[in-house]
């Protein structure tokens, strides 16, 4: 899936070497001796409702890592997707629960609110922090309040619910067990993954976090394709907020406290570089995956809440030490 | 290898001693087999092109850098320099190349940074840290200098001594000065000289590192030759002329090198700058210059005078303050590189790394990077049309390398430069600048780089070449411009090349200015 040829790839070394192995397939080797590993320990974790749980579980931190890979992968970081996603829902609750109108233009309305709502401030956030040549780091954070603070401000800080019906089934939908928005979540992965390996749009992006002098002195806007990524970004949060209604039957200004953490961890863990240039959406799924297989068998397995918490930290810092020595075989 | 000189010494004899010392790079070979021996007391000097190894040896004499293999002993016992801190107790001190010294602390807090005096409760002992600063400089006769001053609002020839001051306090055994003359006018380099000649009588063995032939025979006792990552000889001075030191460095191939008559350039001026000042530049008459076609232009000049700055100027890379470019006649009006790439311009960086390639990319994406969209159908890319021209970008410059897929970093740095180069002749440039062409490319590259900038220019295709390695600018060039100080100091035509005068109109401010160089000052007008 990942070898394409010619594409700004993760270089690889010699083909059947140990190196390339762990280099492409470690993160899909770890997600396998997870998926193992709990089936032979619990008892229902290859069971069909359970496997339709960690699908829905891991849904809306797939769709938000998507749009963080983008980030990422320029060198960048976005910090405020959790509040953004928490204003979109509000912004799209508020629009779904107009008196006067009929369900389906409620719902088109309140999917248009909600993604616009998301766009606007993934563009603020890049054009301010690409503009100005500012941490991104910094200018996410300010906007991580300003989301959470407009979230409030907009839904007074009262949760909003009773949606129409049509807009609730589509979120606890399922076709052979698959939830509906899990295949939301998956075509949004093939989407990205085109969108940075065929167009001269993603081949920027990656070379803007390799390089991003070298591509700006061979004449590409190096500004727009910043501010693209994290508009993407901003969107993929907007996405996530119409799912996440969808699924809860609520749009709460305090939802997706932390999400932007579960999200970059996923980034991190499948492999994409934090420092930009290196990195796949594949990798992103299956870092996804790892973080909701994990969370789900360690409960199977009767681990508290709180020991789960510990050993999802740990993946973390392994995934990065991990990256530490698949950049450094990468230069030499 | 071939060192006579060498061969006569007993291990015993010798303070340090390095035997086929390996170090790479990715796939670049910085040291591919150097052997060096410093004698106690004596002044070494490292001569060789940019590139050669020179500051590679430094950095892991002084523990920047592991080396792959080879052996170093010191004082007859093995040395490996694990770390800065390590080679620095075991007595190896080096003045960088690049100053380390905080501008915005005083000199005093400079000189102890290493080690500060601590008072009783383990607070900063203001009174000693000033009396050792204080010894420091007077030891190497800088009376003058107020240890209180902040060092930013020193000259440059006095931080150079700061540093000096600095590395010298501590016990050195051997200090290593990489170039501490570029940026020093002739009256403070006869004070470092002496100030030299006193580290020396105190036992201590200096390394010095120079492009300056001249002052290697005025203050060295030996001589070793770099090319190309290998030490190509050892000669004790006396014994020695620069000619001979000329002939290692160059090396046959390129002194055989033929020059041929420059019939290609037409007379039509294709670029012209006129009044061009950067940002850097102190003088409001700025810079001004022809180029017309087929010409290759070189520009001389000692690093910071200004040259790498014109080129980003007249690309778009930076903004200048005044002056104008005009391309045919017309004004060119540059907001940014998309622009100057639209005019027909193309832009070899000085800097392969940080502004020339994606290093972690296939070198098919390398080379398609500045005509991306010229193999992209509705903005998806055609890997197939990438791949055919890549093949066919590096066939036509002799590019050697494995797959076009492979990453950039795994080319040597010859290979790495002809990537660059077939970046940019995708896009069909008129004019191409190049900035330091040849950085870090071996001997036999660099002969092939040059013939093919050469070919290009005889096809109509104009070009602007800063180096500082000046057999590059005389065996490239049809006309030289030197810089000094953000102004154009001199022009030479062919016939004029000299190696003597360049470095004299280089050195712009120096007061013995000949007579000929004057007369060529005034010639440089507007146009030839």
């Amino acid at each position: 899936m990942s070898a394409t040829e010619g594409a700004a790839k993760a270089p690889e070394r010699g083909k059947l070497s140990l190196r390339a192995i762990i280099n492409n397939a470690g993160i899909g080797l770890a997600l396998l001796v997870l998926i193992l590993f709990f089936s032979v320990t619990t008892e229902h974790f290859l069971s069909p409702n359970n496997i339709t749980n960690i699908l829905t579980q891991i849904t809306i931190n797939l769709i938000l890592a998507v749009g963080m890979t983008f980030v990422i992968l320029i060198g960048g970081i976005d910090l405020s997707v959790g509040s953004v996603m928490a204003f979109a829902a509000v912004v799209a609750g508020k629009a779904i629960t107009l008196p006067g109108l009929g369900a389906p233009d409620l719902i088109l309305l309140a999917i248009a609110a909600g993604l616009f709502a998301g766009l606007v401030c993934g563009i603020i956030n890049g054009a301010i922090s690409a503009y100005w040549s500012l941490p991104s780091f910094i200018i996410t954070l300010g906007m991580l309040n300003i989301a959470r603070g407009a979230a409030l401000q907009v839904s007074n800080a009262q949760t909003i619910y009773s949606f129409p019906t049509a807009f609730e089934d589509f979120g606890s939908m399922l076709i052979y067990g698959v939830p509906v928005v899990f295949m939301l979540a998956l075509l949004l992965v093939a989407i990205a993954w085109f969108v940075l390996n065929r167009p001269v749009f993603g081949r920027l992006i990656y070379g803007i976090g390799n390089n991003e002098e070298a591509v700006r002195l061979a004449g590409h806007s190096v500004y727009w394709y910043k501010v693209a990524a994290f508009t993407i970004c901003g969107l993929t949060a907007g996405i996530a907020a119409i799912v996440y209604m969808a699924r809860l039957s609520i749009a709460s200004p305090i939802a997706g406290i932390g999400f932007e953490l579960n999200a970059i961890a996923a980034v991190i863990i499948g492999g994409t570089s934090l420092s930009g240039g290196r990195g796949s959406v594949i990798g992103t799924l299956l870092g996804a995956f790892i973080i909701g297989v994990l969370a789900n068998g360690l409960i199977l397995i009767g681990l508290s809440d709180f020991m789960r918490q510990m050993i999802t930290g740990v993946v973390i810092i392994v995934a990065v030490i991990l990256d530490h020595y698949r950049a450094k075989y990468a230069v030499s | 290898m071939a060192n006579p000189s060498y061969a006569r010494d007993t291990a015993e004899d010798l303070l340090l001693d390095v035997q086929n010392l390996r170090k790479s790079f990715g796939g670049v070979h910085a040291l591919s087999g150097v052997s060096f021996s410093l004698k106690p007391g004596e002044v070494h000097a490292l001569v060789g092109e940019n590139g050669a190894g020179k500051s590679t040896l430094i950095k892991v004499l002084s523990g920047v850098h592991r080396h792959d293999s080879g052996s170093m002993t010191l004082g007859g016992a093995p040395f490996v320099p694990t770390d800065p801190h390590f080679a620095k107790a075991a007595g190896i001190q080096v003045v960088h190349q690049e100053f380390n010294l905080l501008n915005d602390l005083s000199v005093a807090e400079n000189i102890s940074i290493e080690a500060f005096p601590r008072s009783r409760f383990g607070l900063l002992d203001r009174g000693e840290m000033k009396r050792r600063a204080r010894v420091a400089l007077d030891s190497i006769g800088l009376q003058d200098i107020d240890v209180s001053a902040r060092v930013g609002t020193l000259g440059i020839a006095h931080r150079q001594l700061i540093e000096i001051a600095r590395a010298l306090q501590s016990d050195s055994r051997i200090l290593i000065l990489d170039e501490p003359t570029a940026t020093l006018t002739e009256r403070e380099t006869s004070r470092l000289f002496e100030i030299v000649a006193s580290i020396k009588a105190k036992g201590v063995t200096v390394v010095f590192v120079s492009h300056h032939l001249d002052e290697v025979f005025a203050i060295c006792d030996r001589v070793t030759v770099f090319r190309n990552g290998e030490t190509i000889a050892t000669e004790l001075v006396s014994q020695t002329s620069p000619e001979q030191v000329v002939r290692h460095m160059v090396g046959r191939s390129l002194l055989e090198q033929v020059k041929e008559v420059s019939q290609h350039i037409r007379d039509t001026t294709v670029l012209s700058v006129a009044g061009l000042r950067t940002a850097a530049s102190p003088h409001a008459q700025g810079v001004s210059f022809d180029l017309r076609q087929g010409e290759i232009l070189g520009i001389a000049g000692l690093v910071g005078a200004g040259r790498t700055e014109v080129l980003r100027a007249i690309f778009g890379a930076d903004p200048y303050q005044s002056g104008s470019v005009t391309l045919d006649g017309k004004p060119l009006r540059i907001a940014g590189p998309k622009d100057a790439i639209a005019a027909g311009i193309g832009f070899v960086t000085e800097d392969r790394k940080d502004e020339g390639l994606i290093l972690d990319m296939a070198i098919a994406a390398n080379v398609s990077l500045v005509g991306l969209r010229d193999i992209a159908r509705h903005g998806v890319l055609n890997f197939i049309r990438e791949r055919r021209l890549a093949a066919g970008g590096g066939a036509r410059l002799q590019l050697k390398y494995g797959k076009v897929s492979d990453p950039a970093s795994r080319l040597s740095g010859g290979n790495q430069q002809k990537v660059v180069l077939a970046k940019w002749l995708q896009s069909n440039p008129r004019i191409l600048l190049l900035d330091e062409p040849t950085r870090g490319v071996d001997v036999g590259a660099k002969a092939e780089i040059y013939a093919i900038l050469k070919d290009l220019a005889a096809q109509g295709m104009s070009m602007i070449v800063v180096s500082s390695e000046l057999p590059e600018l005389i065996t490239l060039s049809d006309r030289i411009l030197v810089m000094s100080e953000h102004k154009i100091q001199g022009a030479l035509l062919t016939d004029d090349f000299d190696q003597e005068t360049i470095l004299k109109l280089a050195y712009g401010q120096s007061q013995s200015p000949s007579q000929t160089q004057t007369q060529r000052q005034t010639e440089e007008g507007p146009k030839q």
